[in-house]
């Protein structure tokens, strides 16, 4: 039989993929265990603390390892994270609509808005800060320059999911509505929305995490007030000590809170999307 | 039925599809009140016909009136032209109460809550469906569906719905018990029902004035008997499937076909000489009878099929055409045949229909 050596082999391979995805977050959860303030980042762990967590948050007695500044670049990320996650959902459902109709030039319009996901993003970067500095004259700063780099870049991203879910949008339920006496925009809010609505989280989710963790086009589209990626960054280049690595794990467990969030929503509403399905499949 | 003002009026209504002309320059008046069966084989245009009416789509070039007003540059939403749609299309994240009172919660017009709520529990308790109201499409059947689909375009009161197919999703017992359904629904409430079928008994039973639609264009227009007994083309009888169509040549009164030459006292206009006999007027005979009652069909028998209330007997020709011959079982035992036999067919010369592209006489 095929599978008997087939599966094995499968088995293994998908054991080494976790263990190359997740090993990394392992070694940092570790690590951020170690002991301070004298403990780096290296094995054996000389013993377990949570000393690192308590520097993080400024409990810990003065000592010559600065706290983090993190503080600061961490609400200017989810305040920017939040603003690009907003922008990006609302510009990507509404192209996504107006492909739903051939229009004269959607080709090439389709391609100029991938092409902000496929275009190098230090050169983005760059080009935005050069712009801004050389052209325009004006300041650089994260809500403004580095936001604006960040909407092209997950602006994509949010319309090419919105794309998939209109593909397979039936129509006719809006035109139903329609023939109901129900105005477009009504008919948008109260029938459209509703059944994409597990497409528009979806495309939330990856415009908010892409711009979080954003590095190359924030770089030099930011200015002086740093974003969290940058401000890791920075920290790296004097010395590592392991508050860097009880700050990732304590960022990967908001990632999961969100992402839970994210879970417990779209089950609610593929719900209804099984319900459309199971609609269109009789027509 | 109160013949009166006509309800809808168009006026060469022309569509294209890029190269493709889905609609022809149509002329129509509907009459209120009435049921209205659009018959018309797939590619004829018929859908695209509909949605032209509903607003979903705009014309070319042509006017659409309805009530006296011309409609033409209005929007589907301010119409108030119902529509039904082949695949229901019922708002799956609504309960079957909600789908009822869509349009009047979302509508132009404020309506108080406790008249949404009057005004949809009787049209739900017209459609048959009163305890369902808290149930959700997908945990009711196709045929409840149907009738969800009714109700929710009836309670706004429209005088015009358009129904696309409306029985074509469901199995063929709840087609006929809708076809009823519907026809006693419309006549209880002053409606116009504009039917489009591709099914010409769906049409000549349900309506009661039948637009035949083919290629863009309305071919005839009238009642069921109307087109059953005299279809205007040689592809209206072709589509009503009841006739044996012949080609030949047609010179004077002598129409010269498969079963010789045969005198022909009327001509209809058409595109091609075709002679139409209806298969229930289509007689057997054995291959050696000579005292026939009119032109002589040399065939070959192939096989019957048993439809209860009559049995259908297929030929073939000697240039191997099919020929249907439709006995009623009230008029007796049919005749037994050998398969393999050859027969002959006869008929009444003055029960045909003769198509001809010379002028019409």
């Amino acid at each position: 039989m095929e599978s008997k050596v087939l599966k094995p082999i499968l088995a293994v391979y998908v054991g080494l993929f976790i263990l190359f995805l997740y090993g990394p977050f392992i070694v940092l959860g570790i690590l951020s265990f170690q002991q301070g303030p004298e403990g780096g980042p290296q094995f054996p762990i000389l013993s377990w603390s949570t000393y690192w967590y308590q520097h993080l948050f400024g409990l810990t007695p003065p000592s010559r390892i600065a706290p983090l500044p993190v503080g600061e670049a961490l609400i200017r990320s989810l305040v920017l994270a939040f603003m690009t996650m907003v922008t990006s959902t609302v510009l990507g459902v509404m192209a996504a609509q107006a492909f739903r109709k051939r229009f004269r030039g959607s080709g090439i319009v389709f391609y100029l808005i991938v092409l902000g996901m496929m275009v190098p993003g230090v050169l983005t970067g760059l080009g935005t800060s050069l712009l801004a500095n050389n052209v325009l004259g004006i300041d650089r700063h994260w809500w403004s320059t580095a936001f604006l780099a960040h909407v092209v870049y997950t602006f994509p991203f949010a319309f090419l999911v919105m794309l998939a879910i209109l593909n397979r949008f039936d129509g006719s339920v809006e035109e139903a509505s329609w023939s109901l006496g129900v105005s477009p925009i009504r008919t948008f809010r109260k029938v459209t929305f509703p059944l994409i609505f597990p497409g528009v989280l979806s495309a939330m989710l990856f415009a908010f995490t892409l711009s979080f963790d954003e590095f190359p086009r924030t770089l030099f589209a930011s200015g002086r007030d740093q974003t969290l990626p940058l401000a890791i960054y920075g920290t790296f280049s004097v010395e590592i000590h392991p508050n860097i690595f009880a700050f990732g794990v304590m960022t990967t467990l908001f990632s999961f809170a969100l992402l839970s969030v994210y879970g417990i929503l779209m089950a609610l509403s593929v719900r209804r999307a099984k319900k459309m399905a199971m609609q269109e499949d009789i027509a | 039925m109160t013949q009166s003002e006509p309800i809808f009026r168009l006026e060469g209504v022309t569509h294209k599809y890029g190269d493709l002309t889905a609609l022809d320059g149509i002329d129509f008046v509907a009459e209120d009140n009435s049921y209205i069966a659009l018959l018309g084989p797939s590619g004829s245009g018929k859908t695209c016909l509909l949605r032209v009416i509903a607003g979903f789509e705009k014309p070319d070039t042509g006017r659409i009136w309805f009530q006296g007003r011309d409609i033409t540059d209005l929007p589907a939403h301010e119409r108030g032209i119902g529509f039904v749609f082949q695949n229901f299309a019922l708002f799956p994240h609504l309960t079957i109460f909600e789908n009822v009172a869509f349009g009047l919660r979302n509508g132009a017009l404020k309506i108080s809550a406790a008249e949404i709520t009057d005004r949809v529990s009787s049209a739900i308790e017209m459609v048959g469906l009163s305890g369902m109201e808290d149930r959700s499409p997908d945990q009711i059947s196709g045929g409840q569906k149907q009738r969800v689909a009714l109700a929710r375009s009836l309670v706004l009161q429209p005088k015009l719905v358009l129904l696309d197919e409306p029985l074509g999703a469901l199995d063929a017992n709840l087609r006929e018990r809708m076809q009823t359904e519907l026809r006693a629904i419309r006549e209880r409430l002053d409606v116009t029902f504009l039917h489009v079928t591709g099914s010409e008994t769906e049409a000549l039973a349900m309506g009661d004035q039948v637009a035949v639609l083919d290629k863009g264009q309305i071919v005839q227009y009238g009642t069921p008997e109307a087109i059953y007994d005299s279809p205007a083309l040689s592809d209206v009888a072709l589509f009503l499937n009841r006739f044996n169509l012949f080609d030949g040549r047609l010179d004077g009164a002598i129409f010269e076909g498969p079963f010789g030459a045969t005198p022909v006292s009327s001509v209809r206009a058409n595109t091609s000489d075709v002679y139409a006999i209806r298969y229930d007027r289509t007689r057997i005979f054995d291959a050696d009878v000579v005292d026939l009652p009119g032109p002589a069909l040399p065939v070959r028998y192939l096989a019957s099929e048993y439809l209860g209330s009559s049995i259908v007997f297929l030929f073939e020709t000697e240039d191997r055409k099919t020929v249907e011959v439709d006995h009623h079982l009230s008029l007796g035992e049919p005749r037994d045949l050998t398969v393999g036999e050859k027969y002959t067919l006869s008929w009444d010369p003055a029960q045909a229909i003769v198509f001809g592209k010379e002028t019409a006489r």
